[in-house]
């Protein structure tokens, strides 16, 4: 694994590209769009210097590139070779989620017949593990919806992703926040200037 | 340490430092017992998994991985195979050859809240439970459980059943509905840890998440253009900076200089024109974005550390 610090460094110089490219793109924003400009690139740069190598990553990039508009701006962070690459990756998971679709629909017949043969026997013993297993699947459903990607990994993996999505966020947020106290900082001089 | 002190001083009188040697072995045995209390705890709530009905031990199984994973806290995660089992084998083994630790620890197993169906009464019947766990958690140990679920479940039917002759043979009904009971519980205490773990790391994926957001919606309403600032601050603040290597890294994005001095008036005029707006925005911002866990963050916004933070940016650039 990388030291955090290259991370920070590649993350900064490949946000500062997409912002700049963002800013010759188009002139007048609203704050809105601007936040929204601002977010997009960021994240895209972070799943950028992750190089494509984590699940989630690849999924926000994937994601990113739908719309028109902010493809070019992915393409523009990635470099171009980048792109073709995780772009042919990110066409091959289909197929991979049909299979696993499939084995679970298997595996979900096969532990239905088992469930129903004991029910008859031992009802309380399933209805508490049933709970508390629908409290666990409920979470991880959420946890899904969370991280980017999320709904194509089984649960083992989810947790790997998440971990290292985490690690990414923060530093995201350490970089993004030393840049806005900096901003502020140069700002505030030049007010006590003017 | 100890016994050192011991002779120094009084070194005549051999009778108090033998007693204080003594002393120090009857701790180290209760270390020894501490220590004991852990592995077979995990032991038993093994057995008790192994002695569920099959479809209920399949249905764990089919869990274990995610179980074991995210039964450790969130940020020591790496295997998440040997998790569940953290003494060594040297340790298991010494609590097969000391079976009075092992019914101690046993004993002590029984009061602890998780498995509260049972009594200590019972001991002699546990006994020769105890006895027979450790050589399961060694094998355990040797295929961890997560990676080969397979295998470690055939492992485990096998000794269901002996487990099964074993309580047929041994054990009294008392225990075995013990035992039940036990099994009763323990998928449920699993499992709602599980849940509590996903949530923790739910709510932490959440704040970063919304951070991100706060963080962005910041820079938005600082800048009124989006990177204008960022030479102007490598200006101010990085001038010795920018003969090193960073120099390359920055100077084919930055701007010309003519093209920067004009921006820099004519977005200075913008920029008292959004002053009026910024306390606005302020608000609004905390209004929408400062949650309780965001304070928790040190959102740091005094002079100190501005300055503190532009010397961090430096560092990192």
């Amino acid at each position: 694994m990388r030291a955090p610090n290259s991370l920070k460094q590649e993350f900064l110089k490949k946000w500062i590209s997409g912002l700049q490219m963002c800013s010759t793109c188009s002139k007048n924003m609203s704050i809105l769009e601007r936040k929204k400009a601002i977010k997009l690139s960021a994240d895209v740069a972070m799943a950028s210097a992750r190089n494509g190598r984590t699940c989630w990553s690849r999924a926000l990039i994937a994601n990113a590139s739908k719309n028109d508009k902010d493809k070019l701006l992915v393409e523009h962070i990635l470099g171009n070779s980048e792109f073709q690459r995780l772009n042919k990756i990110s066409t091959m998971r289909p197929t991979m989620t049909n299979k696993r679709v499939r084995c679970k629909k298997i595996l979900k017949r096969s532990c239905g017949t088992i469930r129903r043969v004991s029910k008859r026997v031992v009802p309380q013993k399933i209805l508490a593990s049933c709970v508390a297993k629908r409290l666990s699947t409920k979470r991880t459903q959420v946890l899904k919806s969370l991280v980017p990607g999320g709904e194509f990994m089984d649960d083992a993996s989810l947790i790997e992703e998440t971990l290292d999505y985490i690690m990414s966020l923060q530093t995201q947020i350490d970089v993004m926040r030393s840049l806005a106290n900096a901003t502020e900082l140069v700002l505030s001089r030049k007010n006590e200037q003017w | 340490m100890e016994p050192d002190a011991g002779t120094g001083p009084r070194s005549i009188t051999i009778q108090p430092s033998l007693d204080q040697n003594a002393l120090d072995s009857l701790q180290f045995n209760e270390e020894i017992q501490h220590l004991m209390t852990v592995p077979p705890e995990n032991a038993n709530s093994f057995t008790a998994l192994l002695e569920l009905p099959a479809p209920q031990a399949m249905e764990l199984l089919h869990h274990s991985p995610e179980s074991n994973a995210s039964a450790a806290p969130p940020f020591q995660f790496s295997g998440g195979a040997n998790l569940t089992f953290p003494s060594n084998t040297a340790l298991i083994e010494r609590a097969a050859r000391f079976s009075v630790f092992a019914a101690a620890a046993d004993n002590n197993n029984n009061n602890s809240p998780e498995t509260t169906g049972s009594v200590p009464s019972n001991s002699s019947g546990n006994l020769g439970k105890v006895k027979s766990e450790p050589a399961e958690s060694d094998s355990n140990q040797d295929n961890p459980n997560s990676s080969q679920p397979n295998q470690n479940q055939k492992s485990m039917k096998r000794k269901e059943r002996e487990k099964k002759a074993k309580a047929a043979t041994k054990k009294s009904k008392s225990s075995a509905i013990d035992s039940n009971e036990d099994a009763e519980k323990l998928p449920y205490v699993h499992i709602s840890g599980t849940a509590l773990v996903l949530d923790e790391i739910i709510n932490h994926v959440q704040s970063l998440q919304r951070q991100v957001e706060f963080l962005s919606m910041r820079l938005a309403a600082v800048n009124p253009r989006i990177d204008v600032n960022l030479d102007s601050i490598l200006a101010a603040e990085s001038g010795s900076l920018m003969d090193s290597n960073y120099s390359s890294m920055v100077m084919p994005l930055m701007w010309p200089e003519l093209q920067i001095s004009g921006n820099r008036q004519q977005y200075e005029q913008q920029w008292h024109l959004d002053a009026h707006h910024q306390p606005a925005w302020g608000r609004e911002e905390n209004q929408n974005f400062v949650t309780p866990e965001n304070s928790l963050l040190s959102y740091d916004s005094s002079a100190n550390s501005a300055s503190l933070h532009s010397n961090h940016l430096k560092m990192e650039l």
